[in-house]
């Protein structure tokens, strides 16, 4: 118990050194457990292959530059997408929220298309455009698109209005206070908004590259799935995993936390 | 904004409200309504072709046809029994694991990074491993949808019960609760607004999890109805999927989690500014 006990405060203390430390060593068990698993030969090798035989797959991908070839598709889908759903999507939810009318009318028509969901647009995409970029970026855009005009929405409608009539008292443009007080104002929400939307995005590239596929992981994985290959899926799985671990708490969270104690005044 | 009905001593206050409601309602059907008028209008206009766009009348006697012959309800039903068995699975799973790693603040510090890790990755990125696992059909389905549910849930409720002040069990524990009592009376409720968020995103990611894994793996359910539809064409039975789609999310959202959300983040509000 003792050992236990110092080793759990030498843990934490490197952990306050190494605020890094903290994200990766929970996974040292898993993995030990993994090798434990596939060990004890509980499962059979083709349903669940261990960490070495991933890690192998993962360099001879390398090596072969499938792996790099794919994930730069995946990622660059991703950016575009995420690019054009919020060109379109912030404008649009500052348009509908500067107007009560425009809100009251589009509200239910928003709320009804978010609900149809990306992936069930699939099959009419694929008859308007085929099997092809084309059906991607638009799964992606939609799927961007819908969280940050609601969201953007709802952080305009926080600004308390007398902050833009004293910001017009004192003589500020229309422009001006729409660039100076209604957006920082709303930029919280449409930080979130685009971490949700984002959250939303992949897992749609996901389905998309395994449907419509033509490269990228998903379209990695599903094909392993068809030779029957678990080592390159769950390789798939764990490159996702981190990568979108990677990005939504080393880069949205932060800035959502950022912009939230930053603008945080303006709302409260 | 909900408009607020004082009742004015004549008019009983539940019929006020239900008058309320219903102009709420028939403010939101309006637009939707507005909107069907406008394909009414367009697509005999622009003479559409019906293999790129149904009119509304097709779609209306692809409905027809449907519920007649019962395929839709079989449908409606496969799905809707999907989601309802895997997020039942998964919510009974990931409640009582979420607060019994929460309760120790070392234990789920340790935990956060590794349940943050799955919660991201969960959803359709397990389909191509859960068909192989369990074979194309139930299995798979109710597998992604759970694990969807599951790894959401017990994450945000990790984070619920860590957001509870400690000074709050204490109190309860010196006034004379026990271990029992500060379970079911501090940490639960105050767990709860977390655990109900995490359920509605969950089911937000199962929801579209189901439909993909519909469309790949299986031979009945909403999604399948879309996929085949696509391989003859025939876009009024798409467009009939994809509003009967929305309807039943919006429904299940707005009627179910929403609300049900706000009434837990109202009653237990006070518990976490505390």
């Amino acid at each position: 118990m003792n050992i236990l006990l110092r080793s759990w405060s030498a843990y934490t203390r490197m952990t306050l050194r190494w605020p890094g430390l903290a994200a990766i060593v929970p996974f040292v068990p898993v993995v030990a457990l993994w090798v434990a698993v596939t060990q004890a030969g509980i499962f059979p090798r083709a349903f669940l292959p261990g960490p070495l035989e991933v890690l192998q797959a993962f360099f001879t991908l390398t090596y072969k530059g499938i792996l790099p070839d794919y994930l730069q598709d995946s990622l660059l889908r991703l950016v575009i997408g995420a690019a054009v759903g919020m060109a379109l999507g912030i404008p649009l939810g500052v348009l509908i929220g500067t107007s009560r009318w425009v809100r009251r009318v589009s509200w239910p028509i928003l709320l009804f298309f978010q609900a149809i969901g990306d992936i069930a647009w699939l099959p009419i995409l694929l008859i308007w455009f085929g099997f092809g970029i084309t059906t991607m970026t638009f799964v992606i855009v939609y799927t961007v698109l819908f969280p940050v005009v609601l969201n953007t929405v709802l952080g305009v409608e926080s600004v308390p209005p007398d902050l833009a009539r004293a910001a017009r008292s004192l003589g500020a443009s229309r422009a001006r206070v729409l660039w100076e007080v209604t957006l920082p104002g709303a930029l919280p929400n449409i930080i979130t908004g685009l971490r949700n939307g984002l959250g939303y995005g992949w897992r749609a590239l996901i389905a998309v590259e395994i449907i419509v596929g033509t490269s990228g992981i998903g379209f990695m994985m599903f094909d392993a799935r068809r030779a029957g290959s678990v080592v390159e899926i769950l390789l798939g799985m764990i490159i996702l995993g981190l990568l979108w671990y990677v990005v939504d708490a080393w880069i949205l969270a932060p800035i959502e936390r950022a912009t939230g104690q930053r603008w945080g005044l303006v709302t409260s | 904004m909900v408009p607020v009905v004082h009742s004015q001593g004549k008019r009983p206050r539940w019929l006020m409200r239900s008058l309320a409601s219903l102009a709420g309602a028939a403010m939101f059907v309006a637009p939707l309504a507005a909107l069907v008028l406008l394909w009414a209008i367009v697509v005999p206009l622009f003479g559409v072709n019906p293999r790129i766009f149904p009119s509304v009348g097709a779609v209306a006697g692809a409905a027809m046809d449907s519920i007649r012959d019962g395929t839709l309800i079989q449908h409606i039903g496969a799905s809707l029994l999907r989601v309802g068995l895997g997020t039942l699975i998964g919510v009974v799973t990931a409640v009582p694991l979420g607060i019994a790693m929460g309760v120790s603040p070392a234990v789920s510090t340790f935990l956060t990074p590794l349940f943050r890790f799955f919660s991201v990755l969960a959803g359709i990125a397990w389909i191509p491993i859960a068909t192989l696992w369990f074979g194309y059909g139930f299995g798979a389905i109710i597998f992604v949808i759970f694990n969807a549910v599951f790894f959401v849930v017990a994450y945000n409720t990790l984070l619920g019960v860590s957001t509870i002040p400690h000074a709050l069990r204490n109190a309860a524990a010196s006034l004379g609760a026990g271990r029992w009592a500060v379970l079911t009376e501090v940490i639960l409720p105050g767990a709860l607004p977390n655990i109900v968020t995490g359920v509605r995103t969950g089911l937000g990611f199962a929801w579209r999890g189901l439909i993909a894994a519909e469309m790949i793996a299986t031979n009945v359910g909403l999604g399948y109805m879309l996929f085949v539809a696509r391989d003859f064409y025939r876009t009024e039975v798409i467009v009939l999927g994809m509003i009967v789609i929305g309807a039943l999310w919006l429904l299940i959202d707005r009627l179910l989690l929403v609300p049900l959300e706000r009434s837990t983040i109202e009653r237990w509000g006070m518990v976490r500014r505390a």
